[in-house]
């Protein structure tokens, strides 16, 4: 699988101000928190109903706490430039995922939170990454290495979900009270 | 296993000159990469194919304390300071606005994959994606093209988008559905030899009728409006209109033009400003200072010798003979709105359907929040359009989208679920409903950040909406971030551009507010200037400018009327207050823009891509000879390479080259190679023109030879190679002779 653009979403437990989100955006930027990555600017779409919200525009991966199917969450969104295998990418992109919640969930004023037993997956590709279910299969691996490290010892269920004219998106549902930092650590481990 | 890539994907649903096109185009993308085109040319050339700069392209960025670089992974630049991996906007021309449902889905697929998701509709009917990848550029092009799309000469010195009113063809004022002629004149003008060698861009639009305001033809370039006399179809056609900082409304050209003389009057008029047009200043390019410049009657005097020495040319009428071929049948039985219903219902049905002249069908006016929609609502939207208006949807002007064929039994249904979406919200074309230009979000032009203002704006006017005046809630408000006036402010009853003011040392966001402008008319008449006022103070600006119409218009009053009774006096008195600016300790928020907390700054300003770069008709041409040289000195080198596929190669870069100079000349040339060579006889080499100081006008045989002798027909390898050599030959010749013309013109101009 040499797709690139690979996006992983977690779900906000509570409702993040976007008026406050945006100068929070502005500081990642000016203290470019994400070392090995160029943040470029930030983008208001908060006026659009179900949109993508608040961004950061990067060069690699753009940050998003987005409302895509009506649900508030932190969509990370690789670009280019990924390094690694495909089960690297993946690891990465989820791994990316989640210091960006832990990061917003530290951040004064914002009372974000985020909830780890759902999480959704998607390749915006359809040239390298058809929604089928050939793709499905040959994503699965990687992606079940990237959740038996996330969720050790517990059964993700892993669905496809959306329609044939969307990327392909995968729905991952876990029965879990883990935080973000928890995950990401992990991961990390 | 090599990746697949959609060049193959799409080979044979692609037209064959789109595939060309576009096959060209990425191949300069990787001549530029090796460092073997010019930023300029290739500047120039991303720009005719529709890929635009965008803010902090020159790689440098204000965090509201300091400029800070943006260090790109790679050190090229894709034109004159601009860095090769900074995002770029795509601006994809919809000609007329016409979507087919397809196209729309494309469009969402496009949004997704290398955008942010976000589909934004201009106030020129085109739709543009902003943060692309210059390398991701082609396959977007293609996956256009294979649906229809050009973004050819979208951006550039060339001829932009042909707009037309949304309701052409099914609207009831009209004198005929101008749908066909506006997409005759798209097809005639694109990438035509005539509209490469402007100053500036040229617009055109199509209205339908004169008194309703849709086609805005009197701020464009060249104007169209359908008028029928003595039973005969044709136009009222006007030029040199434009807004900018200098508002022009355009002048008379024809008070009635036949239609089968439109487009050879249009390419008089596109003749004349490619030759006289300014070409130094792009301050004072576009069509209307030329119109200035020479005075009406002299301008029409030279259109009209233009006209006279044109060559026929049979697209002239060739897409006129079936004037039906672009009408759209409706899916669905027409028949009556339901008179009951949910009173948002019937509130939206008031003001975002309207009748159309077939009974039982409107046309629904799908709002969308500053033009902006996500590709899930746009395969939303195309499902509607499935299931119940077809195909025509249309882009306006006023950045939302038409659905045409809306049967009325349909109406409550199909709300339903655009509201499902969240594009239920009623009052289209009112005070909620307003345009911007992208302003500092994304243009590198812009002064003060119009679509922050105008979010801001829409968030307040819709909390009171209810309890408006009736009068103020039929009012317009447009915003441009700059005087370049992209908002189309100046025809807008409240307008405003953003400028900068200084106060204590620090730069404080304004926007200076015009008053009165009128949308009715084809944009009949632009606003006064009042004053400018801080940014922060512009929601309070409104307030005022409305409570002072309400209590001091006399009885019916228009806000037009109003503002032209009390004049600009009155105003500058009210505005007085709102314009002072607290000092930075006691109110900070005054020194940054709305939707931006950094410290407001003007560094962040770039140049433009707007104007284009200047580079002209003759040096395409000789560069676009020598990339077909190289294609065909390539098919010669690879083993197994055809040398007769590479011979008419090398012979098709000099049909190229000459043919540019002879349209340096002004001579009209047609493509085919017979024409060429004949018009290359008889203006350049004939008179001398080519002769070399040393060798005379030997090289001139070396393409008029070849061209008598035809010998690069099935040539074998040791023939191929002399084509070769003669091509480069006169190749060189052609940039020495067109180097010779330069210096003897800038002699003359000394
Ligand atoms: S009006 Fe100015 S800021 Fe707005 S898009 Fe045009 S050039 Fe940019």
């Amino acid at each position: 699988m040499q797709a690139q653009k690979l996006q992983v979403k977690f779900f906000a437990r509570d409702e993040i101000s976007e008026v406050a989100l945006v100068p929070v955006f502005h500081e990642w930027i000016k203290q470019g928190v994400v070392s090995d990555e160029l943040l470029i600017d930030v983008a208001d779409y908060s006026h659009v109903p179900d949109g993508p919200g608040v961004m950061i525009i990067g060069h690699q991966a753009d940050y998003a706490v987005d409302r895509d199917g009506a649900r508030q969450g932190l969509t990370y969104s690789r670009k280019r430039l990924a390094e690694g295998d495909f089960a690297a990418r993946v690891q990465d992109t989820f791994r990316r995922a989640l210091s960006s919640c832990v990061r917003l969930e530290g951040q004064d004023g914002l009372a974000a939170r985020f909830g780890t037993g759902e999480v959704v997956f998607r390749i915006q590709d359809r040239l390298l990454a058809p929604n089928d279910a050939a793709t499905v299969e040959a994503v699965r691996p990687a992606l079940e290495a990237t959740l038996a490290k996330l969720y050790p010892g517990q059964q993700a269920t892993i669905e496809s979900i959306g329609e044939p004219r969307e990327p392909l998106t995968l729905r991952i549902t876990v029965s879990t009270d883990a935080s973000a930092a928890e995950l990401l650590a992990r991961l990390s481990a | 296993m090599s990746a697949p890539t959609w060049k193959d994907r799409l080979s044979g649903e692609m037209s064959p000159e789109m595939t060309v096109e576009i096959d060209t185009f990425e191949g300069q993308i990787d001549l530029k990469k090796q460092g073997k085109l010019d930023d300029k040319f290739f500047a120039e050339t991303r720009l005719r194919r529709g890929a635009y700069g965008q803010r902090y392209d020159n790689g440098l960025r204000s965090d509201g304390e300091t400029q800070r670089t943006l260090t790109f992974p790679q050190a090229l630049t894709k034109g004159p300071d601009t860095q090769w991996d900074a995002p770029g906007m795509m601006r994809i021309k919809i000609p007329m606005g016409r979507l087919s449902i397809k196209q729309l889905e494309v469009h969402a697929e496009l949004a997704e994959e290398y955008s942010d998701t976000i589909l934004h509709v201009t106030t020129r009917q085109d739709i543009q994606l902003h943060y692309i990848h210059i390398e991701d550029t082609p396959d977007m092009m293609r996956r256009l093209a294979a649906v229809g799309i050009t973004t050819r000469e979208a951006c550039g010195n060339s001829v932009r988008n042909v707009t037309a009113c949304e309701y052409s063809g099914v609207c009831s004022t009209e004198s005929f559905d101008v749908t066909p002629y506006a997409d005759a004149c798209m097809k005639y003008f694109l990438g035509h030899p005539d509209v490469q060698d402007f100053g500036r861009k040229f617009k055109i639009a199509f209205s339908g009728c004169h008194e309703n305001p849709c086609g805005l033809v009197t701020f464009h370039d060249l104007g169209a409006v359908a008028k029928i006399v003595d039973g005969k179809r044709g136009f009222k056609v006007v030029v040199g209109g434009g807004l900018g900082a200098v508002p022009v409304e355009a002048k008379v050209l024809a008070e009635f033009c036949p239609a089968e003389e439109l487009l050879p009057l249009s390419q008089a008029v596109a003749r004349v400003f490619a030759r006289l047009g300014e070409k130094q200043s792009r301050a004072r390019a576009r069509i209307k200072f030329l119109v200035d410049k020479l005075g009406l009657d002299e301008f029409k005097r030279l259109v009209q010798v233009e006209r006279e020495g044109l060559r026929v040319d049979e697209r002239w009428t060739e897409n006129l003979k079936d004037l039906t071929r672009l009408d759209e049948k409706p899916i669905r039985p027409g028949a009556p709105l339901p008179t009951e219903g949910p009173a948002e219902f019937l509130a939206w049905a008031k003001y975002n359907l309207k009748p159309q002249v077939q009974e039982g069908y409107y046309t629904a006016i799908v709002k969308l929040p500053l033009g902006d929609f996500t590709s899930r609502q746009a395969r939303r939207i195309a499902d509607l359009a499935r299931d119940y208006t077809g195909d025509g949807i249309r882009c306006t002007v006023e950045q939302n989208l038409a659905m045409r064929w809306l049967s009325g039994a349909d109406a409550l249904a199909f709300w339903e679920r655009l509201a499902d979406i969240g594009f239920a919200e009623a009052g289209a074309g009112t005070i909620t409903d307003m345009t911007s230009c992208p302003g500092t979000d994304t243009c590198k032009l812009g002064i003060s950040s119009s679509r922050g203002l105008t979010a801001e704006l829409k968030k307040r006017l819709t909390l009171v909406e209810d309890k408006l005046d009736t009068q103020v809630r039929e009012l317009r408000i447009k915003s441009s971030g700059c005087f370049n006036s992209c908002g189309q402010h100046h025809a807008a009853d409240i307008g405003f551009t953003g400028v900068s003011r200084a106060a204590g040392g620090r730069k404080v966001p304004h926007f200076n507010v015009v008053l009165g402008g009128q949308w009715a008319h084809n944009a009949g008449k632009y606003g006064l200037v009042v004053g400018a006022v801080p940014s922060k103070n512009i929601p309070k600006t409104v307030q005022v400018i409305t409570d002072h119409y309400v209590a001091n218009r006399e009885e019916g009053e228009s806000f037009q009327s109003f503002i032209e009774r009390v004049g600009k006096k009155d105003f500058r008195g009210i505005l007085k207050p709102l314009q002072v600016i607290p000092s930075y300790e006691e109110d900070k928020s005054f020194y940054s823009d709305w939707g931006d907390p950094r410290e407001y700054t003007i560094g962040d300003i770039g140049i433009g891509e707007c104007a284009g770069e200047i580079v002209p008709f003759v040096e395409f041409g000789l560069q676009a000879a020598e990339q077909e040289l190289h294609g065909a000195q390539d098919i010669l080198d690879t083993a197994g390479g055809d040398p007769a596929v590479a011979a008419a190669g090398a012979f098709q870069s000099m049909v190229t080259a000459a043919k540019a100079l002879v349209r340096h000349l002004d001579k009209q040339c047609r493509d085919d190679a017979d024409d060429v060579a004949l018009q290359f006889k008889t203006h350049v080499a004939d008179p001398g023109l080519f002769n070399d100081p040393f060798v005379g006008n030997k090289f001139a045989h070396f393409f008029l030879g070849l061209h008598a002798s035809q010998r690069f027909v099935g040539a074998n390898k040791e023939i191929a190679h002399k084509c070769m050599d003669e091509a480069q030959l006169f190749l060189d010749a052609c940039h020495a002779t067109y180097q010779r013309w330069l210096e003897a013109a800038n002699q003359a101009a000394e």
